[in-house]
């Protein structure tokens, strides 16, 4: 299998441990099923992923430098 | 400190901003053109920065309606033509409105696969070289090969392969006879056929002599993916200047994303294709995003709407895949999954929704702006949102 993260269209994925994700809740003020969904089975997500986690990507953005988003990964 | 070519004193009034970094960029290069005095730069500083506050969304904005707008309004000027030679490479690509409507729609497979192969190293370079990354892509059949020809006296189909074909598709193979026997293993196991294999020709025939049996395996020949990817029918190479000096670039009819970015040869960090599920099926929701940023920003330019803004078509990105997979905008996609029965109705098939509603016993909470406007209250959105009381004191004085 080819490593997709070298691809340009794939930006940054890592996991957020969990006092980096309460910060990221308060911050706007929502709950974890808020957020944006990614599936377990996608190719860009690190293999140490669960569901549940909270993947925080950071994409190079075509409006701003960088712009960090976050995806919930469900099943 | 930022490369740029102005004194320290206008530097510190432009880092001082939160103006994003390109637009501090094309600041300081406009500055550095003028050849302005630090009060002058101060004022040019400023008023960027009020323009720049002024041009930002507002709370309760409704952006997604501002977007269908914004994308809608420039479609109407497009194409209906479906078909035209895209720019590049004389490959036949959807363009214009059928092309935007598939991309929205979230088709699962484009009216016209195509991808754009980018090769590595050596294989960039050399004509050679990136000729075999061709023939390992482009699905080759008999006919390609050679002769057929169909002997109903012996009841046997003889292929007589042509052996500049051989050497031209089969670069790594020196001994065309060894290419030849290839073949016909090819074909007795996708046949179940006995082949004679001499030299060049191939010979087989149906177990018991039958006309039908016959011609049937002359058809079922025609059929066998020889080399290649079965589902790109044809690739064109070109050479390009790339980010990464001059290369060539190969441009395919159909695709088969997954299989290309395996092959050696090819440098898979760049090469894409124009199917946004089989960028998300390879490459995850991220990139599936970018691609169809990419792909319905590139639409729109090539028929000279450029001018639309990107966050838009961001917008729609964003929406199409926040659920993890690539959802369609329309009532098999987002607008059928809302929920509010009204706003559902009021999209298409107005009385499917309302009758299967009723027969649910569905609630419809108003919550959202469809609906209010159907039922004449003040929508939630702008100053709809927004309660203003005086109070009994203020209104004293």
């Amino acid at each position: 299998m080819v490593d997709v993260t070298n691809h340009e269209l794939v930006p940054d994925h890592t996991v957020l441990d969990d006092e980096e994700l309460e910060e990221v809740l308060q911050e706007y003020n929502i709950d974890k099923p808020d957020l944006p969904k990614i599936q377990r089975t996608d190719s860009a997500l690190p293999k140490e992923a669960e569901v549940g986690d909270v993947i925080k990507i950071t994409r190079d953005s075509r409006t701003t430098e960088t712009a960090v988003v976050y995806r919930l990964v469900v099943k | 400190m930022t490369g740029h070519d102005v004194s320290d004193d206008i530097e510190v009034f432009v880092e001082e901003t939160n103006l994003p970094i390109r637009l501090r960029n094309e600041l300081y290069s406009t500055l550095e053109e003028r050849d302005v005095t630090t009060d002058q730069a101060e004022k040019i500083v400023q008023a960027t920065v009020s323009e720049y506050e002024e041009s930002r969304v507002d709370p309760l904005d409704p952006v997604g309606t501002v977007s269908a707008q914004s994308i809608g309004e420039p479609g109407t000027q497009m194409t209906m033509n479906t078909f035209h030679f895209a720019g590049v490479a004389e490959i036949d690509v959807t363009q214009g409105l059928p092309r935007l409507i598939e991309l929205v729609d979230a088709r699962k497979e484009p009216d016209t696969p195509m991808m754009n192969v980018f090769l590595e190293d050596e294989y960039a370079e050399n004509r050679e070289r990136a000729h075999e990354v061709v023939w390992k892509i482009e699905a080759t059949n008999i006919l390609q090969l050679g002769d057929v020809s169909t002997n109903v006296a012996d009841m046997l189909v003889q292929v007589s392969l042509n052996e500049d074909t051989l050497d031209e598709r089969w670069p790594t193979v020196d001994d065309p006879v060894q290419v030849a026997e290839e073949i016909a293993a090819t074909i007795e196991s996708n046949l179940d056929v006995e082949t004679v294999q001499q030299g060049l020709s191939i010979e087989f025939g149906p177990e018991e002599p039958s006309y039908r049996d016959l011609l049937q395996l002359v058809e079922e020949l025609r059929e066998i993916t020889f080399k290649g990817i079965e589902e790109v029918s044809r690739v064109v190479i070109r050479k390009e200047e790339t980010d990464q000096g001059e290369q060539f670039v190969l441009y395919t009819e159909g695709s088969a994303f997954g299989d290309v970015l395996e092959l050696e040869g090819v440098d898979a960090s760049r090469t894409t294709c124009n199917n946004v599920h089989e960028i998300h099926k390879n490459l995850g929701i991220e990139a599936a995003r970018e691609s169809i940023i990419d792909e319905t920003m590139n639409t729109l330019e090539e028929q000279g709407l450029g001018e639309v803004n990107i966050r838009h078509l961001m917008l729609v990105a964003d929406i199409m895949t926040n659920n993890g997979e690539i959802e369609s905008i329309g009532r098999h996609g987002i607008s059928g999954s809302k929920n509010s029965v009204l706003a559902r109705a009021a999209f298409e098939v107005t009385v499917s929704h309302l009758l299967d509603a009723a027969i649910h016993g569905e609630i419809d909470e108003l919550d959202g702006v469809t609906e209010n406007v159907i039922v004449g209250k003040p929508i939630k959105l702008g100053t709809g949102d927004v309660d203003l009381r005086m109070s009994a004191e203020q209104q004293a004085d």
